[in-house]
């Protein structure tokens, strides 16, 4: 708490000098919860049935110079099922730096992501309670406009302390478009490193204290298409099953991204392979349901859906050596996504007044195939093989504007779950959603916006349905209702109404919230990462304030 | 946690009464190319700067209804926008077809790892900054239908 108080006095007394070429602000959020009893999916058990997370921020720059301080307080204790770590009060992270045109360096906790976050990614996901700033010092420098080098040196951030293992790293980004000597094209290079280095635990299997990691990149275009890719390697490390080290085997990761786009038309492809790619700043992290201490990022590429149906069958990527049994093995995954939008024109027929707009996602995932050997928890994956199915999810979405104060969006998805991979449990999925959305604006800010929903599936938990309305009353203040029904569930007793009614205001930076109802459990998913939530009824509210 | 809502009052209040501009900090343009947010916004005109991700409906929804009026908002009060998208590694890819496939006339930039939203403590998108040169004149999060007239008046003030 000194620690707090000590920060405080220097930041007002930072403020009070505030002058011309200075930079100020602020930012508090809270997310609070109280949990009750519910007579359909039963008592809260656990202590604490108020709960609060609550980050205040400060940034504060003068001149070249910045500084910056998170607080964090969980209290009485954080939300149901985030990491044992966030406790209590305490300072969660600091910094101070020094920036020009040419050098940027930064002391104490820094976010950094090298290329496409394959080999390294700290970021910050309140919702998720993800934290893994790295602690260190790191130092940008740029000698001319088109040559950026980084260099960094941390341990990551774990809870309110830090990771055993220490974190290097170096990037480089090279653009060589002037080199090109056409203007209608770009080309950008990118080499980067990263070593994990801790110490070893006594085992069987070779492998080094220090863990080495290359990725090098290249992005081009001309005219409207464009082609990115990103090659990585992981050296030797341990792999780890149920905290025990099984053996030591190296990683890699592919990705190739292409596309073409002009007005009214974007098409977006991309591929991606990778085999025993997780990599955690203390080796036996390996695998923790807090998605603590993960150095790199390496999302699900699938469409992010919008709606409460369409994310319960919600895919998570696969890069981890994982042997259950002998017809549960995994080593990585395979496969890729395309996108295409496109708009068409306004006073065609099927565009109409103002055009329809259009939007195809498809994404496919699989398993790497190759030999695998059970017993020496060993395997040796074909470069180009697609083993067994893990994922589809094929979408489309139609928006419409017929007239001034209506709109539509229609939306399908067929999805196709492969439950027993994907969780390591039992069954496969296929479902279909649909989604139809109005919104009807009424004038004055007032707007009234519904939507109705429906999954079908024979498998799992069988059919669901659901709707929402919204109410603007202005466009600063709106109230919502709305329920899924897993009314096909087989079990009399499990078809529940997950029912939600809630509010907010804004007004200007600043939003409250509340909300009464009963979460669904499972997969809480932000940006391809992804929290176990369980099943939990009460009242949250939520303030988010910016100065 | 008495401690921490005294620091909280005493930050915030403090707070009010300095006058903000935007922090210096690096972007992307959609080719890769690294500039900085202060030399890209206009030195006298108004500069409006929308935060939004190829994921977020609302943001998608704001965006799409001030891009049908645009040219006029440009025609009377030469007011710039620029959506800086924060989408991370799984979704910035599809950024430049989205924009394209919509139709968009906006300056887009990247802020890759979210550098930017975080210097300006923004919790949730969609999140508009109104500026001249670098001064920020007025914020808002959220968006709901009508919310752009009340954006469009507060730039109409601010152009005067």
């Amino acid at each position: 708490m000194k620690k707090i108080l000590l920060f405080t006095v220097l930041l007002i007394s930072a403020i009070s000098f505030a002058q011309e070429n200075s930079f100020f602000s602020v930012g508090f959020e809270s997310n609070s919860q109280y949990y009750l009893d519910d007579e359909k999916t039963g008592d809260f058990l656990f202590p604490e049935r108020f709960r609060s997370n609550n980050y205040l921020k400060v940034d504060y720059g003068i001149n070249d110079f910045y500084f910056g301080v998170q607080l964090e307080s969980y209290e009485p204790m954080a939300l149901l099922n985030y990491s044992p770590g966030f406790n209590k009060t305490n300072l969660g992270l600091y910094f101070a730096g020094y920036k020009t045109e040419k050098l940027d360096i930064t002391l104490g906790h820094f976010y950094e992501q090298f290329g496409n976050g394959l080999i390294l990614r700290s970021w910050e996901d309140r919702q998720i309670g993800i934290n893994n700033a790295l602690r260190g010092a790191r130092v940008k420098y740029s000698p001319t406009d088109f040559i950026h080098f980084t260099g960094l040196y941390g341990k990551q951030r774990i809870g309110f302390g830090v990771s055993d293992g220490d974190i290097y790293g170096f990037n480089s980004n090279i653009n060589l478009t002037s080199f090109l000597k056409s203007e209608n094209s770009t080309l950008n290079v990118g080499f980067s490193y990263v070593g994990r280095s801790q110490e070893k635990e006594p085992s069987n299997f070779e492998y080094n204290k220090l863990t080495n990691l290359f990725s090098s990149r290249l992005e081009f275009s001309k005219n409207n298409f464009y082609v990115n890719t990103e090659m990585v390697s992981k050296s030797k490390d341990a792999v780890i099953l149920v905290n025990q080290i099984k053996n030591a085997k190296k990683g890699n990761a592919f990705l190739v991204n292409f596309g073409y786009s002009e007005k009214g038309l974007g098409i977006d492809a991309t591929f991606r392979r990778m085999e025993n790619m997780n990599i955690y700043s203390e080796r036996e992290a390996s695998g923790n349901v807090f998605n603590e201490a993960i150095v790199n990022y390496l999302p699900a590429l699938t469409k992010q859906h919008d709606y409460l149906l369409t994310n319960i069958y919600v895919y998570q990527a696969q890069p981890q050596v994982s042997f259950q049994d002998p017809s549960l093995i995994k080593s990585g995954e395979i496969g890729g996504q395309i996108d295409v939008f496109y708009k068409i024109k306004k006073g065609t027929f099927l565009g109409g007044k103002y055009g329809t707009k259009l939007a195809v996602n498809t994404s496919f995932w699989y398993g790497l195939k190759g030999e695998n050997d059970f017993q020496n928890f060993d395997f040796d994956n074909e470069f180009l093989g697609f083993g067994e199915k893990y994922f589809s999810d094929v979408s489309l979405e139609i928006r419409k504007k017929w007239n001034k104060s209506w709109n539509s969006i229609f939306y399908f998805v067929n999805q196709s779950y492969n439950k027993r991979y994907i969780e390591e449990t039992n069954g496969k999925i296929n479902a279909n959603i649909v989604v139809a959305e109005s919104t009807y604006r009424m004038g004055n800010g007032k707007s009234l916006r519904f939507e109705a929903q429906h999954l079908s599936t024979d498998d799992d938990k069988k059919n669901w349905v659901g709707a929402t309305v919204e109410f603007n009353i202005t466009p600063r203040l709106g109230v919502y209702v709305n329920d899924i029904y897993n009314y096909g569930n087989d079990v009399a007793s499990k078809q529940i109404h997950y029912y939600n009614v809630g509010g907010s205001y804004s007004v200007g930076a600043h939003r409250f919230a509340v909300n009464y109802g009963r979460q669904r459990g499972g997969l809480v998913c932000v940006g391809g990462v992804c929290r176990f939530v369980p099943e939990s009824t009460g009242i949250s509210a939520n303030i988010i304030m910016s100065f | 946690m008495r401690k921490f809502l005294t620091v909280i009052c005493v930050i915030i209040s403090s707070s009010i009464y300095s006058q903000k501009t935007i922090p210096n900090v690096n972007l992307k343009t959609l080719d890769g190319k690294s500039v900085n947010i202060e030399d890209e916004v206009s030195k006298d005109k108004i500069t409006v700067l929308s935060f939004w991700a190829t994921w977020c409906v609302p943001c998608i929804n704001e965006l799409d209804i001030i891009s049908e009026v645009y040219e006029d908002w440009q025609d009377e009060t030469e007011v710039e926008i620029i959506a800086i998208s924060i989408d991370d590694a799984r979704t910035q890819k599809r950024v430049k077809p989205l924009i394209n496939g919509k139709d968009w006339d906006y300056k887009i930039l990247i802020d890759k790892n979210q550098e930017l939203k975080r210097a300006l403590n923004i919790s949730v998108i969609p999140h508009v900054i109104i500026l001249k040169g670098s001064e920020i004149l007025y914020r808002h999060t959220g968006y709901a239908p009508g919310a752009e007239n009340e954006l469009y008046k507060k730039i109409k003030e601010f152009s005067k």
